[in-house]
């Protein structure tokens, strides 16, 4: 009998057994959280579609299409230059492979797959081989296909490119992963490398903008226009613009290789279609004798200027409006130097505008869909001066879309392609410049293409671009890919914790733009986003609102839904081509940035209302995720119509759509123009057409555990959201495989008994984050003030939060070693030099093979491994050690550390002696007074005392607080939530229940408190939670009834350890003398000047003595009392003895004049250089600052004299 | 801390250092955790499995340290 299906429905409970099952036998069929899965589709979907049939790659290559590259000399007079040949390059297809080992590898022989937990032991990048196979023909000639090798790209784990893809539980814990592995990461360098999401403008939705530096362009812009983000099949994009001008004309902008460009409108529209100025008039205006015509005097008056102001162009065909463009571009858009103007002009209209409606093998009718979104367009930019209609809100997530990973990752794909292929051009230059400028069609030319010219072309290796923007996050981009950054796009997917390291996955970054701008308005907090992004989870501080997470339930688009039958629809229900001139009468309806029609605004209502009322019942081929944006007539709100988005990048979360109660899709474009209600009660007959499904919806992952977050004063959520993510936790299950530079880990961990669902759908029993404890909230001791808390020191003794911290340190042979070719040049092996002396000393930590004892306990300045030199020696076919020298590997750090693991690192081809181990090293972290603990609700606090429990308060009962807050910790702060915590916990765990802790689901009338109470009472507790409580020195009962419950706390990662500084003398600053800052380096903590101040106000003279002069560069000099000269005064030279016993004698050289022959012997002196001089000799010896002197010589320098008078 | 009280005889007896270019080391294989005995300028590979990343075997010395 087969086993039964993994059950994949959860609840609250504590589940225990079934946990243990699932962790025992790791499911054979399915994971048991599918909602984990789910958090990181939108990052392996995006990844899947590139190489998918009809992905983006494939649509990048027809986006590229075919280079040509013409031989013969440019630079010949025309008469000698005759007829030139064209070669065409194209490339086919591109191909990435999985990851396996390299051809260099001849020893494994059965499976050569290599599987990513390796890429991370080893340090190395999991990565695939990616091949294109190139077309090339010369003339007319035959095409011939050829296969290159495009170098080693990093895969995304769990992606159609890698081996987990179809993994079990089962099966990926064999592969040496998580369980629950969720992939959506690389492995770059044994790092594990996100791809952040990025928010950008909504694709293909004309914005209308108000900007400032729009007038910059030059004289007579204004501040008005309509931006366009056209976005090809293929995901890149291009911006277009139409800038509005003070006298009524309208100029297209575009960037097309980081420069920008302006063009009048008309020229674009004349070159698109062949067409006429009444066609534009009407198009812009409306049609001839159409409704409300009369009024449109504003319009009417621009559009007049616009087209006579065309006029100068004298520019009448559409031919020769093409020949002008492309005269102007060619050279621009890089195309060969034979290409007509008229092709140059069609391929500028290709390339740039308006891509979204034709990107490659451009239709007449893509042509006039461009026209007619342009007339739009400009319809729109006339109407926004005109004032009929608001400005877009650029910030708000109505008009942004989500750059996936994926997406980017393919665009830069696209790129290096192009730049390849481009490339071509100079190798093939140079060959014909030495080559005497031979034909294409030579034979020579059919042997060299592959061995001389191919060979020659630059980034080839796109494998090596990919890893370093994976790297180090910097795209390094000719045409900037459309994108405001160009650094900060790849993030370390921090293992943490679990918390965040599932957060990295929700993350949605605005920009590292908008991070400098001192505007705060693209930070705020829209209605808009309602349940897009999380309100509660962002940081505070420098991104606070620019890095936002989603929502748990938003999902993001990964790829089109069919549409085809939409056109179709929207014309039966009476869409005509034609635009009246009144916006009532006419309003657009529009299919991703196409202009499908006009119609009144009162059927534009019925069309959104049916297609939604379709797209619900899955019926008329109207596809569920399709965004109907549906934008009412008003009075001079947003430019209505209905806008309607199949495309990927978008985001759309499920709520229910009343009519049919069904599940629909809603997205962020339509939302603001909907009426959805936040619960049942709240529905408006009449109004209201969906409701959510759940309130907490609207919470990313992290923030919908905070338990009773609706308690809480709202920024404690955002604190809570924050310190989870730097909780010391459980960062993984498969803490053996992996090799993070540091990871922390609880011991102790547990599952709390205050929970929401959830934990468990999320499966956050793998990773437990914390540790319940019975907190009292007692003002006892006094070591429990301001945030301070004390433990109970027999909770400390029983594991409460004892915690660890793995450190790996690699030691490489390699690293500093120019690498050549030959295998045979390994110039460094670890181990003992084999004709040299081992010291018994360095046994005390080292095996017989250099490499360090598995346990043993390092100090600083311990060694930890050994290496010699060696050279190949050819007679003996072996490595040899000359010198018998061993050098070593130290361990550097200060805290006490055990080693955990060595791994002993192979290459890729595994048939070279060692260069490189791996040592994990563990440090154990038991907390200690000055660690930093929270709850969950943004309460953290220092450990000011393990206090003994003996002296601990207890209650009548004999419970004794593992934790002592203060109450002060409530008034201002207003973590109600905490207390209902408290209360739940404690009556979850004398029932032996989990406690759901599920926001919003008490009220006035169902209180959380009266529900929490009466469970208390049931088990024989206060009502309210209070216990009498004895003091735990005289055994006295406290006056007070003190308030104590199970509340879970975390364990931070801040702890003081990592953070003490202490300095009594110490390194100082070579120039200045004074101390160095850096913990790291032994240095000081800077007084500064507001500290300067407290002591000035103080009157502490004597401690701002000592600390800015006695402990900083506090010098002994000499200083001339005559001259007032520190730089003058020179130590004297006796000419007779050697040295002089007693006190060095300074004199003022300066003062000093040359000794005469009158002079007695006692009072001439002698300098370094043997010359004699008399006087000079009232010198003191003062204390100064080292910096004042230093001063002076700067000064003196530049010719300034500092004098000082010496008294008294 | 200076807990660390490691046998002090047996390492004396290893630190002869005669044939410590002969003498192989025992380490466990990443993939199908055989044991994989290696010498010094080895090439890193399991033999059974050809695998890459080799573990160290825990010491079999004593290790112990002053509990405080």
């Amino acid at each position: 009998m087969a086993p039964a299906a993994t059950n994949t429905q959860w609840s609250t409970d504590f589940d225990t057994a079934r946990r243990q099952r699932l962790f025992r036998n790791p499911p054979k069929d399915k994971t048991a959280y599918p909602l984990l899965a789910e958090t990181v589709a939108p990052h392996i979907e995006s990844f899947n579609a590139l190489f998918a049939r009809g992905g983006q790659i494939e649509e990048s290559l027809k986006e590229i299409g075919t280079k040509i590259f013409l031989d013969g000399d440019a630079l010949a007079p025309p008469e000698e230059a005759g007829v030139r040949n064209r070669l065409h390059v194209r490339i086919q297809d591109v191909f990435l492979d999985k990851s396996v080992l390299p051809p260099s590898n001849k020893v494994t022989l059965g499976d050569r797959k290599v599987l990513p937990a390796e890429c991370r032991e080893r340090h190395v990048t999991y990565r695939g081989k990616l091949s294109a196979r190139i077309q090339w023909k010369v003339n007319n000639g035959d095409w011939q296909e050829l296969v290159r090798d495009l170098g080693y790209v990093p895969l995304m784990l769990r992606s159609n490119r890698c081996h987990l893809e179809t993994m079990t539980p089962y099966q990926l814990v064999g592969a040496k992963e998580e369980s629950e592995e969720l992939g959506g990461y690389f492995i770059v360098n044994g790092i594990e490398k996100i791809i952040r999401m990025l928010q950008v403008g909504r694709r293909n939705y004309p914005m209308a903008i108000r900007r400032g530096a729009f007038t910059n362009r030059g004289p007579g812009y204004t501040p008005l226009g309509i931006i366009i983000r056209s976005v090809r099949p293929d995901q890149t994009s291009q911006t277009n613009a139409l800038h509005y001008l003070s006298d009524g004309n309208v100029n297209l902008r575009f960037s097309w290789r980081k420069a920008e460009y302006l063009i009048p409108v008309m020229m674009v529209l004349k070159a698109l279609v062949e067409t006429n100025d009444r066609e534009i008039y009407e198009g812009i205006v409306g049609a001839a004798g159409s409704e409300g015509l009369a009024e449109k005097q504003f319009v009417t008056d621009r559009v007049e200027q616009l087209l006579r102001t065309y006029k100068v162009y004298g520019l009448h065909s559409r031919a020769m409006t093409r020949a002008y463009l492309g005269q102007k571009f060619k050279v621009v858009l890089q195309l060969p130097e034979d290409t007509s103007d008229g092709e140059a002009g069609t391929e500028f209209l290709r390339k740039i505008v308006l891509p979204h409606l034709g990107a490659y093998k451009v239709t007449e009718e893509q042509d006039s869909d461009k026209f007619r979104m342009l007339l739009f367009m400009i319809r729109k930019l006339y109407c926004l001066v005109e004032g009929d209609c608001a400005v877009d809100n650029p910030d708000a997530v109505q008009n942004l879309d989500v750059l996936l990973g994926g997406q980017l990752y393919g665009m830069i794909i696209k790129e290096k392609l192009d730049e390849w292929l481009n490339s071509i051009r100079l190798p093939l230059q140079d060959w014909g410049r030495k080559g005497n400028w031979k034909p294409f069609t030579s034979q020579d030319f059919q042997k060299d293409f592959t061995a001389k010219i191919l060979r020659r072309t630059v980034g080839e290796d796109i494998g090596k671009a990919m890893e370093y923007f994976l790297s180090t996050g910097n795209l390094v981009s000719p045409t900037g890919l459309d994108l405001q950054q160009t650094a900060g796009f790849c993030v370390v997917a921090e293992k943490l914790n679990f918390y965040r390291f599932i957060s990295h996955f929700r993350m949605v970054h605005r920009g590292a733009f908008f991070a400098q701008l001192k505007t705060t308005t693209v930070r705020k907090l829209l209605p808009e986003s309602w349940g897009f992004l999380c309100p509660v989870h962002t940081p505070d501080g420098a991104p606070c609102g620019l890095l936002n997470h989603l929502s748990h339930k938003c999902k993001i688009a990964t790829k089109s839904v069919d549409v085809s039958a939409i056109p179709k629809l929207v014309a039966r229900m009476g869409v005509s081509s034609k635009a009246s001139a009144s916006l009532k009468a006419s309003v657009v309806v529009q299919l991703d940035g196409r202009v499908l029609g006009f119609c009144s605004s009162k059927q534009a209502k019925v069309i959104g209302d049916s297609l939604r009322y379709w797209k619900v019942e899955g019926s008329h081929g109207v596809p569920l995720e399709l965004e109907i944006g549906y934008v009412p007539n008003s009075d001079g709100g947003q430019y209505p119509g209905v806008y309607m988005f199949s495309q990927s990048a978008r985001m759309y979360r499920p709520v229910k759509y009343l009519p049919l109660g069904k599940l629909d899709y809603v997205g962020p474009f339509e939302q603001p123009f909907m009426s959805i209600a936040c619960t049942d009660p709240e529905i408006v007959s009449g109004d209201s057409t969906h409701v959510e499904y759940d309130p907490t919806a609207i919470f990313s992952i992290v923030a919908n555990l905070t338990p009773f977050s609706d308690f809480n004063q709202s920024p404690r959520n955002m604190y809570q959201c924050q310190m989870g993510k730097q909780t010391m936790g459980t960062p993984a299950t498969a803490m053996r495989y992996r090799t993070d530079n540091k990871s922390y880990r609880l011991q102790t961990g547990q599952t709390p008994v205050v929970r929401p669902p959830l934990h468990n759908e999320y499966g956050l029993d793998n990773f437990p984050n914390g540790t319940n404890a019975v907190v009292a909230v007692i003002s006892y001791t006094g070591y429990d003030m301001d945030d301070a808390m004390i433990l109970n020191k027999s909770a400390h003794e029983r594991g409460f939060g004892h915690g660890t911290i793995y450190k790996t340190k690699v030691c490489n042979l390699e690293e500093g070693v120019r690498k050549n070719r030959s295998n045979k040049t390994v110039s460094r092996l670890f181990g003992f030099a084999p004709e040299g002396a081992v010291k018994a000393q360095w046994r005390m930590h080292l095996d017989d093979d250099g490499l360090p004892l598995v346990g043993t306990m390092l100090q600083n300045g311990d060694i930890m491994a050994a290496w010699h030199t060696v050279t190949y020696d050819d007679t003996r076919g072996e490595l040899i050690n000359l010198d018998g020298q061993t050098n070593f590997f130290k361990y550097k750090e200060d805290e006490v550390a055990f080693v955990e693991e060595v791994r002993v690192i192979g290459a890729d081809s595994a048939a070279e002696p060692c260069q490189k181990i791996s040592v994990k090293l563990r440090v154990p972290r038991s907390p200690v007074i000055g660690d930093k603990f929270s709850s969950r609700h943004g309460q953290k606090g220092v450990c000011s005392q393990k206090w003994p429990a003996i002296d601990m308060p207890f209650s009548e009962s004999g419970i004794q607080p593992d934790i002592i807050i203060n109450p002060h910790a409530f008034p201002s702060r207003m973590t109600i939530g905490m207390f209902v915590e408290s209360l739940a916990g404690k009556a979850g765990a004398l029932h032996g229940i989990a406690q759901d802790s599920t926001p919003f689901r008490f009220d006035e009338n169902n209180t959380a408190v009266d529900f929490f109470g009466h469970q208390l009472m049931k088990a024989g507790y206060n009502y309210y939670g209070n216990e009498p409580m004895y003091s735990g020195i005289t055994g006295e009962e406290l006056a007070a009834d003190i308030y104590i419950g199970v509340v879970y706390y975390q364990r931070l990662r801040h702890m003081v350890n990592d953070k003490y500084q202490v300095r009594t003398t110490g390194p100082v600053n070579s120039l200045t003398g004074q101390p160095i800052k850096g913990r790291k380096k032994g240095g000081g903590i800077r007084v500064g000047e507001m500290e300067r101040d407290a002591l000035l106000a103080h009157g502490t003279a004597f401690l701002l003595q000592d600390r800015l002069m006695n402990c900083s560069d506090y010098t002994k000099t000499t200083v001339c009392r005559g001259c007032g000269s520190f730089l003058s005064t020179t130590p004297t030279i006796n000419e007779y003895a050697r040295k002089k016993k007693g006190p060095l004698q300074v004199r003022c050289r300066r003062c000093a004049t040359l000794a005469d022959s009158s002079a007695t012997k006692s009072e001439v002196w002698t300098d370094g250089q043997g010359i004699r001089y008399q006087g000079g000799d009232d010198i003191a010896v003062v204390a100064v600052p080292g910096v004042l002197k230093y001063l002076d010589v700067e000064l003196s320098s530049m010719g300034v004299r500092l004098k000082f008078k010496v008294g008294p | 801390m200076s807990g660390y009280t490691a046998n002090q005889a047996t390492t004396a007896q290893d630190a002869s250092g005669i044939d410590i270019n002969a003498r192989a080391v025992n380490y466990t294989c990443g993939d199908c955790d055989g044991d994989v005995q290696l010498k010094r300028g080895e090439p890193i590979r399991c033999r059974n499995c050809g695998h890459r990343v080799l573990y160290k075997k825990r010491t079999n010395r004593m290790v112990q340290f002053e509990a405080r």
